[in-house]
Protein backbone atom coordinates (compact mmCIF):
# COMPACT_ATOMS: atom_id res chain seq x y z
CA UNK A 1 0.00 0.00 0.00
CA UNK A 2 1.83 3.74 -0.76
CA UNK A 3 2.73 5.30 2.33
CA UNK A 4 2.37 8.95 2.75
CA UNK A 5 4.06 10.90 5.21
CA UNK A 6 2.01 14.04 7.29
CA UNK A 7 4.61 16.93 8.95
CA UNK A 8 2.51 18.82 11.52
CA UNK A 9 2.81 22.48 11.83
CA UNK A 10 5.23 21.76 14.73
CA UNK A 11 7.43 18.73 13.20
CA UNK A 12 5.77 15.70 14.22
CA UNK A 13 5.69 13.34 11.57
CA UNK A 14 2.98 10.60 10.61
CA UNK A 15 3.42 7.84 8.14
CA UNK A 16 0.57 6.34 7.27
CA UNK A 17 -0.46 3.54 4.75
CA UNK A 18 -3.11 4.32 2.38
CA UNK A 19 -6.06 2.81 0.62
CA UNK A 20 -5.31 2.59 -3.12
CA UNK A 21 -8.64 4.23 -4.03
CA UNK A 22 -8.47 6.53 -1.07
CA UNK A 23 -7.86 10.57 -1.46
CA UNK A 24 -4.52 12.03 0.91
CA UNK A 25 -7.69 13.28 2.95
CA UNK A 26 -8.89 10.12 3.86
CA UNK A 27 -5.80 8.25 4.33
CA UNK A 28 -5.03 11.07 6.85
CA UNK A 29 -8.83 10.56 8.52
CA UNK A 30 -8.48 7.07 8.66
CA UNK A 31 -5.20 7.13 10.19
CA UNK A 32 -6.43 9.50 12.87
CA UNK A 33 -3.70 12.26 11.48
CA UNK A 34 -4.68 15.78 13.35
CA UNK A 35 -4.89 18.91 11.62
CA UNK A 36 -7.32 18.10 9.04
CA UNK A 37 -10.90 18.84 9.50
CA UNK A 38 -12.56 17.97 5.56
CA UNK A 39 -15.72 19.58 7.33
CA UNK A 40 -17.83 18.70 4.15
CA UNK A 41 -16.33 15.09 3.80
CA UNK A 42 -14.46 15.26 0.49
CA UNK A 43 -16.37 17.43 -2.27
CA UNK A 44 -14.01 20.80 -2.18
CA UNK A 45 -16.56 23.04 -0.59
CA UNK A 46 -15.37 23.56 2.50
CA UNK A 47 -11.19 24.12 2.52
CA UNK A 48 -10.37 22.87 5.67
CA UNK A 49 -8.02 19.60 4.39
CA UNK A 50 -5.52 22.14 3.25
CA UNK A 51 -1.81 21.00 3.23
CA UNK A 52 1.35 21.86 1.58
CA UNK A 53 2.74 19.38 -1.04
CA UNK A 54 6.58 18.80 -0.73
CA UNK A 55 8.26 21.04 -3.61
CA UNK A 56 9.54 17.43 -4.99
CA UNK A 57 6.68 16.10 -5.29
CA UNK A 58 4.41 19.11 -6.10
CA UNK A 59 4.85 18.39 -10.36
CA UNK A 60 4.31 15.34 -10.04
CA UNK A 61 0.85 15.37 -9.21
CA UNK A 62 -2.16 15.83 -11.48
CA UNK A 63 -2.91 19.39 -11.35
CA UNK A 64 -5.83 20.87 -9.51
CA UNK A 65 -9.27 21.15 -11.23
CA UNK A 66 -11.42 24.33 -11.05
CA UNK A 67 -13.39 23.63 -8.38
CA UNK A 68 -10.30 22.95 -5.84
CA UNK A 69 -8.45 26.16 -7.48
CA UNK A 70 -11.98 27.91 -6.38
CA UNK A 71 -11.57 26.63 -3.15
CA UNK A 72 -7.99 27.14 -2.45
CA UNK A 73 -8.18 30.45 -2.53
CA UNK A 74 -10.60 30.19 0.61
CA UNK A 75 -8.06 28.72 2.62
CA UNK A 76 -5.57 30.21 5.40
CA UNK A 77 -1.94 30.57 4.62
CA UNK A 78 -2.30 29.86 1.09
CA UNK A 79 1.17 28.96 -0.72
CA UNK A 80 1.91 27.90 -4.60
CA UNK A 81 2.50 24.18 -3.02
CA UNK A 82 -1.38 24.03 -1.26
CA UNK A 83 -3.87 21.90 -2.28
CA UNK A 84 -6.54 20.59 -0.60
CA UNK A 85 -6.03 16.83 0.27
CA UNK A 86 -9.28 15.80 -0.54
CA UNK A 87 -8.88 16.00 -3.96
CA UNK A 88 -5.22 14.83 -4.27
CA UNK A 89 -5.72 10.99 -5.17
CA UNK A 90 -3.69 8.19 -3.51
CA UNK A 91 -2.41 5.90 -5.94
CA UNK A 92 0.60 3.39 -6.58
CA UNK A 93 2.37 6.17 -8.32
CA UNK A 94 2.45 8.35 -4.92
CA UNK A 95 3.86 5.98 -2.88
CA UNK A 96 6.20 8.12 -0.41
CA UNK A 97 4.39 11.18 -0.55
CA UNK A 98 5.06 13.70 1.63
CA UNK A 99 2.67 16.73 2.78
CA UNK A 100 3.39 19.36 5.29
CA UNK A 101 -0.01 20.36 7.40
CA UNK A 102 -1.09 24.37 8.16
CA UNK A 103 -0.87 25.58 11.62
CA UNK A 104 -4.39 25.40 11.56
CA UNK A 105 -7.32 24.56 8.99
CA UNK A 106 -9.92 27.10 10.35
CA UNK A 107 -8.38 30.21 11.70
CA UNK A 108 -8.77 29.23 15.27
CA UNK B 1 -48.34 20.75 3.88
CA UNK B 2 -51.37 19.50 5.65
CA UNK B 3 -52.63 18.08 2.98
CA UNK B 4 -52.80 14.63 4.65
CA UNK B 5 -54.03 12.81 1.85
CA UNK B 6 -54.46 8.96 2.21
CA UNK B 7 -53.95 7.06 -0.76
CA UNK B 8 -54.02 3.53 -1.99
CA UNK B 9 -50.65 1.80 -0.41
CA UNK B 10 -48.76 0.70 -3.41
CA UNK B 11 -48.34 -3.17 -3.78
CA UNK B 12 -45.07 -3.15 -3.70
CA UNK B 13 -45.34 -1.99 -0.15
CA UNK B 14 -44.96 -4.43 2.55
CA UNK B 15 -47.84 -4.35 4.69
CA UNK B 16 -45.90 -4.06 8.38
CA UNK B 17 -43.95 -1.57 6.29
CA UNK B 18 -46.85 1.01 6.47
CA UNK B 19 -46.86 3.52 8.98
CA UNK B 20 -49.63 6.35 9.67
CA UNK B 21 -46.75 9.00 9.69
CA UNK B 22 -46.95 12.50 9.07
CA UNK B 23 -43.59 13.99 9.11
CA UNK B 24 -45.28 17.40 9.64
CA UNK B 25 -46.95 16.67 13.33
CA UNK B 26 -44.91 13.44 14.76
CA UNK B 27 -47.07 12.78 17.70
CA UNK B 28 -45.55 13.79 20.72
CA UNK B 29 -43.85 17.32 18.81
CA UNK B 30 -45.89 20.13 21.08
CA UNK B 31 -44.21 18.60 24.67
CA UNK B 32 -40.84 18.03 22.60
CA UNK B 33 -39.85 18.03 18.86
CA UNK B 34 -36.96 16.18 19.18
CA UNK B 35 -37.83 13.42 21.81
CA UNK B 36 -40.98 12.89 19.22
CA UNK B 37 -38.65 12.44 16.41
CA UNK B 38 -36.64 9.86 18.80
CA UNK B 39 -39.86 8.20 19.71
CA UNK B 40 -40.41 7.79 15.92
CA UNK B 41 -37.11 5.95 15.38
CA UNK B 42 -36.66 4.24 18.35
CA UNK B 43 -41.06 2.36 17.80
CA UNK B 44 -41.16 2.25 13.97
CA UNK B 45 -39.46 0.38 11.20
CA UNK B 46 -36.08 1.33 9.92
CA UNK B 47 -37.19 2.02 6.69
CA UNK B 48 -41.34 1.84 6.37
CA UNK B 49 -44.14 4.47 3.90
CA UNK B 50 -46.76 6.23 5.02
CA UNK B 51 -49.68 7.74 3.20
CA UNK B 52 -49.33 10.73 4.50
CA UNK B 53 -48.49 14.21 2.42
CA UNK B 54 -49.15 12.41 -0.74
CA UNK B 55 -47.27 9.37 0.02
CA UNK B 56 -43.48 8.70 0.53
CA UNK B 57 -40.86 6.96 2.07
CA UNK B 58 -39.10 6.94 5.39
CA UNK B 59 -35.66 6.55 6.85
CA UNK B 60 -35.26 6.77 10.42
CA UNK B 61 -31.44 5.62 11.15
CA UNK B 62 -28.07 6.74 10.45
CA UNK B 63 -26.93 4.36 8.17
CA UNK B 64 -29.79 5.01 5.85
CA UNK B 65 -29.91 8.91 6.01
CA UNK B 66 -26.03 8.78 5.13
CA UNK B 67 -26.36 6.13 2.22
CA UNK B 68 -29.37 8.39 0.85
CA UNK B 69 -27.36 11.49 0.96
CA UNK B 70 -24.31 10.40 -0.74
CA UNK B 71 -26.36 8.01 -3.36
CA UNK B 72 -27.22 11.03 -5.71
CA UNK B 73 -28.16 8.23 -8.91
CA UNK B 74 -30.45 6.77 -7.55
CA UNK B 75 -31.57 9.41 -4.91
CA UNK B 76 -31.95 12.83 -6.83
CA UNK B 77 -31.91 16.10 -5.15
CA UNK B 78 -34.53 17.01 -8.03
CA UNK B 79 -37.52 17.10 -5.79
CA UNK B 80 -36.42 18.59 -2.00
CA UNK B 81 -39.20 18.15 -0.41
CA UNK B 82 -41.92 15.61 0.56
CA UNK B 83 -45.00 17.11 -1.39
CA UNK B 84 -43.47 19.80 -2.63
CA UNK B 85 -44.59 21.58 -5.57
CA UNK B 86 -41.80 21.75 -8.57
CA UNK B 87 -39.74 24.87 -8.24
CA UNK B 88 -37.55 26.72 -10.32
CA UNK B 89 -35.37 25.08 -13.09
CA UNK B 90 -31.83 26.00 -11.98
CA UNK B 91 -32.22 25.58 -8.78
CA UNK B 92 -28.50 24.38 -7.36
CA UNK B 93 -29.79 22.52 -5.13
CA UNK B 94 -31.92 20.47 -6.85
CA UNK B 95 -29.64 19.82 -9.20
CA UNK B 96 -27.46 16.32 -9.30
CA UNK B 97 -23.26 16.23 -9.91
CA UNK B 98 -21.91 17.19 -12.23
CA UNK B 99 -24.46 20.17 -13.00
CA UNK B 100 -24.32 20.90 -9.60
CA UNK B 101 -20.30 21.61 -9.36
CA UNK B 102 -19.96 25.16 -10.93
CA UNK B 103 -22.71 26.47 -8.90
CA UNK B 104 -21.49 25.55 -5.88
CA UNK B 105 -18.08 26.75 -6.87
CA UNK B 106 -20.13 29.97 -6.48
CA UNK B 107 -20.99 29.80 -2.96
CA UNK B 108 -19.02 27.69 -1.13
CA UNK B 109 -15.58 30.57 -0.92
CA UNK B 110 -18.16 32.98 0.43
CA UNK B 111 -18.62 30.83 3.31
CA UNK B 112 -15.23 29.79 3.84
CA UNK B 113 -13.55 28.99 7.46
CA UNK B 114 -11.45 32.75 6.20
CA UNK B 115 -14.60 34.60 5.05
CA UNK B 116 -16.45 33.54 8.24
CA UNK B 117 -13.86 34.57 10.49
CA UNK B 118 -13.55 37.81 9.07
CA UNK B 119 -17.17 38.08 10.04
CA UNK B 120 -16.61 37.49 14.00
CA UNK B 121 -16.75 41.47 15.10
CA UNK B 122 -19.51 42.06 13.78
CA UNK B 123 -21.26 39.15 14.78
CA UNK B 124 -19.91 39.75 18.32
CA UNK B 125 -20.88 43.42 18.30
CA UNK B 126 -24.56 42.41 16.68
CA UNK B 127 -24.74 40.03 19.19
CA UNK B 128 -23.86 42.28 22.82
CA UNK B 129 -25.93 45.00 21.68
CA UNK B 130 -28.78 42.88 21.66
CA UNK B 131 -28.27 41.25 24.91
CA UNK B 132 -27.39 44.14 26.62
CA UNK B 133 -30.73 45.83 25.25
CA UNK B 134 -32.55 43.01 26.22
CA UNK B 135 -30.82 42.15 29.86
CA UNK B 136 -32.84 44.58 32.02
CA UNK B 137 -35.73 43.63 30.73
CA UNK B 138 -35.80 40.72 32.42
CA UNK B 139 -37.42 38.69 29.86
CA UNK B 140 -37.77 37.90 26.21
CA UNK B 141 -39.69 36.04 23.71
CA UNK B 142 -36.12 34.48 22.08
CA UNK B 143 -37.57 33.86 18.83
CA UNK B 144 -38.66 37.35 17.96
CA UNK B 145 -36.09 39.38 20.12
CA UNK B 146 -32.77 37.53 19.25
CA UNK B 147 -32.71 34.64 17.07
CA UNK B 148 -34.43 36.03 13.91
CA UNK B 149 -32.29 39.19 14.43
CA UNK B 150 -28.67 38.26 15.00
CA UNK B 151 -28.73 35.55 12.55
CA UNK B 152 -30.65 37.57 9.75
CA UNK B 153 -28.62 40.75 10.07
CA UNK B 154 -25.16 39.22 9.52
CA UNK B 155 -26.41 37.48 6.47
CA UNK B 156 -28.18 40.49 5.25
CA UNK B 157 -24.73 42.00 5.28
CA UNK B 158 -23.17 39.64 3.42
CA UNK B 159 -25.18 39.43 0.68
CA UNK B 160 -25.29 43.51 1.21
CA UNK B 161 -29.34 43.87 1.41
CA UNK B 162 -30.97 46.10 3.98
CA UNK B 163 -31.20 44.89 7.76
CA UNK B 164 -34.70 45.90 7.39
CA UNK B 165 -35.68 43.63 4.58
CA UNK B 166 -35.60 41.11 7.22
CA UNK B 167 -39.14 41.66 8.03
CA UNK B 168 -40.29 41.16 4.94
CA UNK B 169 -38.02 38.19 4.24
CA UNK B 170 -38.88 36.51 7.53
CA UNK B 171 -42.47 35.18 6.74
CA UNK B 172 -41.81 34.63 3.54
CA UNK B 173 -39.47 32.20 4.89
CA UNK B 174 -41.62 31.12 7.06
CA UNK B 175 -44.26 30.23 4.56
CA UNK B 176 -41.57 28.21 2.21
CA UNK B 177 -40.18 26.29 4.80
CA UNK B 178 -43.35 25.19 6.87
CA UNK B 179 -45.95 26.38 4.90
CA UNK B 180 -49.83 25.54 5.73
CA UNK B 181 -50.62 24.42 1.94
CA UNK B 182 -49.11 24.15 -1.13
CA UNK B 183 -50.53 27.52 -2.10
CA UNK B 184 -49.11 29.10 0.48
CA UNK B 185 -45.86 27.60 -0.66
CA UNK B 186 -46.32 28.87 -4.21
CA UNK B 187 -47.33 32.18 -3.75
CA UNK B 188 -44.29 33.21 -1.15
CA UNK B 189 -42.11 31.20 -3.71
CA UNK B 190 -43.13 33.14 -6.03
CA UNK B 191 -42.83 36.36 -4.51
CA UNK B 192 -39.16 35.70 -2.64
CA UNK B 193 -37.61 35.39 -6.35
CA UNK B 194 -39.32 38.74 -7.37
CA UNK B 195 -37.54 40.25 -4.62
CA UNK B 196 -34.44 38.42 -5.64
CA UNK B 197 -34.73 39.06 -9.32
CA UNK B 198 -34.73 42.73 -8.47
CA UNK B 199 -31.84 42.99 -6.31
CA UNK B 200 -29.63 40.54 -8.76
CA UNK B 201 -31.10 42.90 -11.51
CA UNK B 202 -29.62 46.13 -9.41
CA UNK B 203 -26.13 44.28 -9.38
CA UNK B 204 -25.59 43.38 -12.89
CA UNK B 205 -25.84 47.04 -13.37
CA UNK B 206 -23.97 47.79 -10.57
CA UNK B 207 -21.96 45.29 -9.05
CA UNK B 208 -20.48 45.43 -5.47
CA UNK B 209 -18.45 42.60 -4.25
CA UNK B 210 -21.15 40.68 -2.42
CA UNK B 211 -21.93 37.22 -2.76
CA UNK B 212 -25.25 37.97 -5.31
CA UNK B 213 -23.39 40.52 -7.66
CA UNK B 214 -20.86 37.68 -7.39
CA UNK B 215 -23.48 35.16 -8.58
CA UNK B 216 -25.31 37.58 -11.28
CA UNK B 217 -22.13 38.67 -12.46
CA UNK B 218 -20.86 35.16 -13.02
CA UNK B 219 -19.71 32.56 -15.66
CA UNK B 220 -20.84 29.23 -15.89
CA UNK B 221 -18.91 26.97 -18.31
CA UNK B 222 -17.48 29.94 -20.15
CA UNK B 223 -21.06 31.61 -20.49
CA UNK B 224 -22.27 34.24 -18.60
CA UNK B 225 -24.78 32.33 -15.87
CA UNK B 226 -28.38 32.55 -16.85
CA UNK B 227 -30.38 35.00 -14.87
CA UNK B 228 -33.47 32.91 -13.86
CA UNK B 229 -30.40 30.24 -12.47
CA UNK B 230 -28.90 33.29 -10.61
CA UNK B 231 -32.51 33.92 -9.17
CA UNK B 232 -32.59 29.86 -8.63
CA UNK B 233 -29.07 29.85 -6.85
CA UNK B 234 -29.97 33.30 -4.44
CA UNK B 235 -32.54 31.99 -3.81
CA UNK B 236 -31.56 28.54 -1.96
CA UNK B 237 -29.16 30.91 -0.60
CA UNK B 238 -31.31 33.62 1.23
CA UNK B 239 -33.45 29.86 2.49
CA UNK B 240 -30.59 28.77 4.13
CA UNK B 241 -29.86 32.28 5.24
CA UNK B 242 -32.67 33.17 6.87
CA UNK B 243 -34.06 30.08 8.54
CA UNK B 244 -31.48 27.73 9.88
CA UNK B 245 -29.36 29.87 12.31
CA UNK B 246 -32.60 31.28 13.42
CA UNK B 247 -34.37 27.50 14.29
CA UNK B 248 -31.32 25.94 15.92
CA UNK B 249 -30.45 28.79 18.19
CA UNK B 250 -34.38 28.37 19.50
CA UNK B 251 -33.82 24.63 20.20
CA UNK B 252 -30.59 25.47 21.74
CA UNK B 253 -31.90 28.41 24.00
CA UNK B 254 -34.85 25.84 25.24
CA UNK B 255 -32.57 23.48 26.36
CA UNK B 256 -30.11 25.86 27.95
CA UNK B 257 -32.94 27.06 30.03
CA UNK B 258 -33.88 23.69 31.35
CA UNK B 259 -30.90 22.78 32.16
CA UNK B 260 -28.53 24.86 34.74
CA UNK B 261 -26.05 22.34 35.31
CA UNK B 262 -24.82 22.73 31.35
CA UNK B 263 -25.19 26.54 31.94
CA UNK B 264 -22.91 26.78 34.44
CA UNK B 265 -20.13 24.10 33.30
CA UNK B 266 -19.84 26.48 30.25
CA UNK B 267 -19.32 29.59 32.46
CA UNK B 268 -16.80 27.84 34.49
CA UNK B 269 -15.05 26.35 31.87
CA UNK B 270 -15.74 28.46 28.49
CA UNK B 271 -13.04 26.39 26.61
CA UNK B 272 -15.92 24.12 26.61
CA UNK B 273 -18.00 26.07 23.96
CA UNK B 274 -16.58 24.98 20.71
CA UNK B 275 -17.03 21.51 21.49
CA UNK B 276 -20.48 21.99 23.04
CA UNK B 277 -21.54 24.03 19.89
CA UNK B 278 -20.73 20.42 18.10
CA UNK B 279 -22.67 18.64 20.48
CA UNK B 280 -25.72 20.60 20.90
CA UNK B 281 -25.85 20.73 17.14
CA UNK B 282 -26.05 16.80 17.34
CA UNK B 283 -28.76 17.14 19.62
CA UNK B 284 -30.65 19.55 17.93
CA UNK B 285 -30.36 18.85 14.26
CA UNK B 286 -33.04 20.62 11.99
CA UNK B 287 -33.55 19.21 8.46
CA UNK B 288 -35.75 16.71 6.89
CA UNK B 289 -35.00 17.04 2.82
CA UNK B 290 -36.56 14.55 1.22
CA UNK B 291 -34.96 12.62 -2.37
CA UNK B 292 -36.77 11.79 -5.66
CA UNK B 293 -35.82 7.85 -6.55
CA UNK B 294 -34.56 7.87 -9.92
CA UNK B 295 -35.34 4.42 -10.76
CA UNK B 296 -36.75 1.09 -9.23
CA UNK B 297 -34.12 -0.62 -7.06
CA UNK B 298 -33.33 -2.26 -3.98
CA UNK B 299 -32.74 -0.32 -0.32
CA UNK B 300 -32.64 -1.63 3.31
CA UNK B 301 -34.68 -4.85 1.76
CA UNK B 302 -37.81 -2.59 0.52
CA UNK B 303 -38.16 -2.12 -3.38
CA UNK B 304 -38.32 1.34 -4.17
CA UNK B 305 -40.16 2.83 -7.44
CA UNK B 306 -38.84 5.46 -9.77
CA UNK B 307 -40.55 8.91 -9.23
CA UNK B 308 -41.47 7.60 -5.24
CA UNK B 309 -40.60 10.42 -2.41
CA UNK B 310 -38.01 9.09 0.50
CA UNK B 311 -37.53 11.31 3.65
CA UNK B 312 -34.25 11.92 5.24
CA UNK B 313 -34.62 13.24 8.87
CA UNK B 314 -30.70 13.95 8.71
CA UNK B 315 -31.84 15.36 12.42
CA UNK B 316 -32.38 11.73 13.44
CA UNK B 317 -28.27 10.72 12.11
CA UNK B 318 -26.70 12.15 15.49
CA UNK B 319 -29.82 10.61 18.25
CA UNK B 320 -29.25 6.98 17.11
CA UNK B 321 -27.96 5.08 19.20
CA UNK B 322 -25.98 2.46 16.84
CA UNK B 323 -23.99 5.36 15.69
CA UNK B 324 -23.57 7.54 19.53
CA UNK B 325 -23.66 6.03 22.85
CA UNK B 326 -26.04 7.47 24.87
CA UNK B 327 -27.37 9.51 22.23
CA UNK B 328 -30.14 11.41 24.29
CA UNK B 329 -27.41 13.16 26.63
CA UNK B 330 -25.73 16.45 25.86
CA UNK B 331 -22.43 15.76 27.31
CA UNK B 332 -20.21 18.94 26.49
CA UNK B 333 -17.15 17.30 26.50
CA UNK B 334 -17.88 14.74 24.35
CA UNK B 335 -15.18 13.52 21.97
CA UNK B 336 -15.70 14.40 18.43
CA UNK B 337 -19.34 15.01 18.76
CA UNK B 338 -19.04 16.41 14.66
CA UNK B 339 -18.91 12.91 13.80
CA UNK B 340 -21.89 11.84 15.05
CA UNK B 341 -24.12 14.21 12.91
CA UNK B 342 -25.48 14.91 9.44
CA UNK B 343 -27.14 18.15 10.55
CA UNK B 344 -25.51 19.59 7.36
CA UNK B 345 -25.87 16.93 5.45
CA UNK B 346 -23.33 14.43 3.83
CA UNK B 347 -21.99 14.90 0.37
CA UNK B 348 -21.82 17.42 -2.67
CA UNK B 349 -24.74 19.46 -0.71
CA UNK B 350 -23.79 19.78 2.56
CA UNK B 351 -24.55 22.69 3.83
CA UNK B 352 -21.96 25.14 2.67
CA UNK B 353 -22.99 27.79 5.62
CA UNK B 354 -22.10 25.37 8.24
CA UNK B 355 -19.00 27.38 9.39
CA UNK B 356 -21.18 30.81 9.73
CA UNK B 357 -23.85 28.77 11.86
CA UNK B 358 -20.99 27.61 14.45
CA UNK B 359 -19.56 30.87 14.54
CA UNK B 360 -23.17 32.36 15.69
CA UNK B 361 -23.72 29.60 18.10
CA UNK B 362 -20.09 30.09 20.00
CA UNK B 363 -20.59 34.03 19.71
CA UNK B 364 -24.08 33.63 21.18
CA UNK B 365 -23.44 31.29 24.11
CA UNK B 366 -20.04 33.56 24.81
CA UNK B 367 -21.90 36.71 25.11
CA UNK B 368 -25.12 35.93 26.14
CA UNK B 369 -23.68 33.55 29.11
CA UNK B 370 -21.56 36.38 30.05
CA UNK B 371 -24.62 38.53 30.57
CA UNK B 372 -27.70 37.04 31.54
CA UNK B 373 -25.90 33.21 33.05
CA UNK B 374 -29.57 32.02 34.81
CA UNK B 375 -32.67 32.39 33.07
CA UNK B 376 -35.99 29.82 32.75
CA UNK B 377 -38.96 29.52 30.50
CA UNK B 378 -41.25 32.11 31.79
CA UNK B 379 -43.74 30.38 33.59
CA UNK B 380 -46.96 30.32 32.53
CA UNK B 381 -45.53 29.85 29.01
CA UNK B 382 -45.00 26.67 26.70
CA UNK B 383 -42.55 26.89 23.92
CA UNK B 384 -44.12 26.52 20.81
CA UNK B 385 -42.05 23.97 18.15
CA UNK B 386 -42.77 23.06 14.46
CA UNK B 387 -41.29 20.26 12.32
CA UNK B 388 -40.91 20.83 8.83
CA UNK B 389 -38.55 21.07 5.91
CA UNK B 390 -36.92 22.63 8.40
CA UNK B 391 -38.04 21.69 12.40
CA UNK B 392 -38.06 25.50 14.01
CA UNK B 393 -38.81 27.05 17.02
CA UNK B 394 -41.51 29.53 16.35
CA UNK B 395 -42.17 30.66 20.07
CA UNK B 396 -40.03 30.97 23.49
CA UNK B 397 -40.40 33.18 26.31
CA UNK B 398 -37.74 33.28 28.66
CA UNK B 399 -37.52 35.69 32.33
CA UNK B 400 -34.72 35.95 34.49
CA UNK B 401 -33.74 37.83 37.43
CA UNK B 402 -32.17 41.21 36.56
CA UNK B 403 -30.60 42.17 39.81
CA UNK B 404 -29.29 38.31 41.10
CA UNK B 405 -26.85 40.55 43.55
Amino acid sequence: MPKITFIEDDGTEHTVEAGADASVMQAAMDNLVPGIVAECGGYANCATCHVYIDPAWADKLPAPEEAEDVMIEAAFDVRPTSRLSCQVQVTEDTDGLIVRLPASQTGA
Amino acid sequence: MTTNSTMDIPAHVPEDRVVDFDYLRPAGVDEDLHLAWKNAQDTLPDIFWTPRNGGHWVVTRADAIKAVQLDHKRFSHARLTIGGPAVREGSVVQMDPPRHGPYRMLVSPAFSPKTIAALEPIVRETTISIVEELRPKGECEFVADFAQILPVVVFLGTVDLPPEDRNYLLPLAEKIIRPRDPQEHQESYTALGEYVARALAARAEQPGSDLLSKIVTAKIGGEPIDFEAAVALSMIVMAGGLDTVASILGFVVRFLALNPGHRQQLIDDPSLVPNAVEELIRRHGLVNTARLITQDTEFQGMRLKEGEQILVPNHLYGLDERQVDNPLVVDFTRPHPEQHYAAFGNGPHRCPGSFLAKLELTVFLQEWLARIPDFVIKPGTTPRMASGSVNTVHELHLAWDTDPR
